[in-house]
């Protein structure tokens, strides 16, 4: 489906939050590049989408009203059997009724696990004097922890987007630390700069959550990816 | 020329001023500050018993606007609230070109009537295409002509700083300061509570305004952030733009469900702004008069390596902590600049590796020539790009009475390097315990276009500042 109707369709729906796979969906068509997910109603849909995709998987909730998956136990990495996934599939579901009773359920995304990387965030807030501000940073679990991020209105140049990366406190770590693999630094800022232009020209976005991207030595992958509309 | 400019440009360069409910009690405050006016000045004051004060200050006075047989450019109101309505819509039927409310007691009350009000008299000012400045402001100023805000600015000659401020105190207070430093201003406005005319619109007129080569602000909070945002992109690669701001922008938070929305803060979006437009950021006013400095009488230089010559050991010292902690680099001086002060230095109670530690070669007994080759072989060493010298008049003075002093000579000769030189040279006076003695003899160097500074660590602030913004403009024009 096209930007424009999947952000229809959840107009429609009343729904200000995008699911992973329709997030991930829009970025794609936006040149942005994620891991891709397949949605699953049922254990054996995601033990099929598990076979067709090639293990190992990683199984998520999909649910409009929780926005913090991992928080409820809504996140199970590394999957390597059709038996893991199908627990996997039932304990998800349960966790996530347990937690938000509420919730509208629309299954569990399959994906592939990625390879991985060196975790980074990217995102957008909307200031109230200056409109839409992306954020780049050092990602996964302790972004909120170490808050190391870099912030600049939209749009950015490719200066900003070299400055956004070159900010943050842990750039060594996208240097290649120890001898780990470097990030991609090249890739980082196209990325951002892509985001940039995506943001602007959807002012109907309100917030986005690109977090994590693996970052790689050639290339970057958006692993999770949420948006909110306004 | 977009219409908001052109307007704008009538206003500023008003021909014809009117005054508006001037009295007595207030001294005739604004009438006094417009007694330098070069155009027309009229007042319009309805109360018998203010009228003759009027005409002994040799003003026409008038029942009103619409009397008032030319056409009026800019309006200073100065009636009470509930009258202030009735003149905006007088100043629309006479078509002047703007009116500045001194008139208070609009939103920035908090208070329901107030807020009404405001919103009354704006939009009779937007509907009849009337510039309307503040409420609650001090209106503009324009040396030139004269026209000015307080009556103790100076006015008659041309500036070169264009200061927009949301205070009439930091307006009136920066165009003083910088007076007798030697910033002087082109235009000014006092932008009050910013009801119809915002900063970005000031901020376009100014970023046009051939008179005006830096730009000066003060501002407290943003209307219109995205349209500034857009005008300060295209400004600032042309004119620097130096920003105080004062308290923090309000940013109505609303619930953000993001990640990226719990780390942005209410200055997330402004700091992000000066990085990407090169805004050059000070915390008061002395640091705004401090890079107008730096800005207007130094040599451009996008170098961060230091010369520096203090005439004791203990200001080496600082001196050079005092350019290092604002980022800038006091290097090793070349093997020809050493092999040349070897010539000349005495090193009994000096050194001269850099801080050059002058106080021995200059002191007792100075001889101006050896200054002078010192600020040569800094001049020609292809490791420095930019000099500060040392200049302390108590201590001079001490060491040098009578005809041979260096405080007299000191500024022809500062002078005459900098007409030779193409790096930035700064001099510190420093006050000491004779803040007026500091005074009379900064005029000397602000009559010569020197840049003066009252310590190390402003001299280093300011300059770093500056080499950061010529080099965002290097990087800008690649």
């Amino acid at each position: 489906m096209s930007i424009t109707s999947i952000i229809d369709r959840a107009k429609t729906d009343g729904r200000r939050t995008l699911t992973e796979i329709e997030s991930k969906d829009i970025l794609e068509e936006a040149g942005i590049p994620t891991a891709h997910a397949r949605l699953a109603t049922t254990a054996d849909e995601a033990v099929a989408a598990a076979k067709e995709i090639g293990f190992p998987v990683a199984l998520k909730i999909v649910s409009p009203d929780i926005t913090h998956k991992s928080d409820i136990g809504g996140v199970k990495l590394n999957l390597t059997t059709p038996d893991e996934v199908k627990a996997a599939f039932d304990e998800i579901v349960a966790a996530a009724m347990k937690a938000q009773p509420d919730a509208t359920i629309d299954g569990v995304s399959v994906q592939k696990m990625a390879r991985p990387g060196i975790e980074v965030i990217m995102g957008m807030s909307q200031d109230a004097q200056f409109g839409p501000v992306l954020m780049f940073g050092l990602g996964g679990i302790l972004v909120e922890v170490l808050k190391d991020v870099s912030f600049r209105l939209v749009p950015i140049t490719p200066r900003d987007a070299r400055q956004m990366v070159q900010e943050i406190k842990g750039r060594p770590l996208l240097e290649g630390y120890r001898g780990q693999e470097p990030a991609d630094v090249e890739a980082l800022e196209k990325l951002l700069l892509r985001l940039s232009d995506f943001i602007e020209k959807h002012p109907e976005i309100a917030e986005l959550d690109l977090n994590p991207i693996f970052a790689y030595k050639d290339g970057a992958i958006a692993v999770d990816a949420r948006i909110i509309l306004s | 020329m977009s219409d908001i400019v052109s307007r704008l440009e009538r206003v500023l360069n008003p021909r014809s001023v009117a005054v508006v409910g001037d009295k007595r009690a207030m001294g005739y405050f604004w009438l006094r500050n417009m007694s330098t006016f070069k155009g027309k000045l009229y007042s319009v004051q309805i109360d018998p018993n203010e009228i003759p004060g009027i005409l002994e200050l040799g003003v026409s006075n008038y029942a009103g606007l619409l009397d008032i047989p030319d056409e009026i450019d800019y309006v200073v109101c100065a009636v009470p609230r509930p009258v202030a309505p009735r003149i905006v819509a007088d100043c629309v039927a006479k078509k002047v070109g703007g009116v500045s409310l001194f008139t208070s007691g609009f939103a920035e009350t908090g208070e329901e009537e107030g807020i009404r009000l405001q919103e009354q008299t704006a939009s009779t000012a937007r509907e009849g295409g009337l510039i309307l400045i503040g409420p609650n402001c001090m209106g503009i100023y324009n040396r030139r002509l004269g026209v000015r805000q307080a009556m103790d600015q100076p006015s008659g000659d041309e500036g070169d700083v264009g200061f927009i401020a949301h205070s009439g105190t930091h307006a009136i207070n920066f165009s003083l300061l910088g007076a007798a430093h030697g910033v002087k201003i082109s235009k000014s406005v006092s932008a009050g509570n910013c009801a119809v005319v915002t900063p970005a619109d000031y901020l376009e007129y100014m970023a046009q305004d051939a008179e005006t080569k830096v730009i000066g602000m003060y501002l407290e909070g943003m209307q219109e952030g995205r349209r500034f945002f857009d005008i300060l992109k295209r400004t600032t690669p042309l004119k620097p733009v130096v920003v105080w701001k004062g308290g923090a922008f309000e940013g109505g938070r609303r619930a953000m469900f993001s990640h990226t929305g719990a780390l942005a803060t209410s200055s997330t979006a402004w700091q992000a702004l000066t990085k990407q437009c090169g805004v050059i950021s000070v915390d008061s006013l002395d640091e705004m008069v401090d890079v107008m400095k730096a800005l207007l009488f130094a040599k451009p230089a996008t170098g961060r390596r230091m010369g520096l010559v203090a005439l004791t050991g203990g200001q080496s010292v600082v001196i050079t902590d005092a350019f290092e902690r604002a980022g800038l680099d006091v290097p090793l001086l070349s093997d020809r600049s050493y092999a040349e002060l070897s010539t000349f230095f005495d090193v009994i109670g000096g050194s001269y590796r850099n801080p050059l530690d002058a106080g021995g070669t200059l002191g007792f007994g100075a001889v101006p020539e050896n200054l002078a080759r010192m600020l040569r072989v800094l001049d020609a060493d292809e490791r420095i790009d930019a000099v500060a010298v040392e200049v302390s008049p108590r201590m001079m003075s001490r060491r040098m009475p009578g005809a041979q002093s260096p405080v007299d000579w000191l500024p022809d000769m500062l002078a005459a390097h900098k007409e030779r030189s193409t790096k930035p040279l700064f001099a510190i006076l420093h006050p000491m315990d004779l803040e007026a003695f500091a005074a009379q003899e900064r005029q000397k160097y602000v009559e010569r276009g020197i840049p003066t500074f009252s310590g190390f660590d402003q001299v280093a602030r300011a300059f770093a500042k500056v080499v950061e913004y010529r080099r965002f403009v290097a990087e800008m024009s690649q």
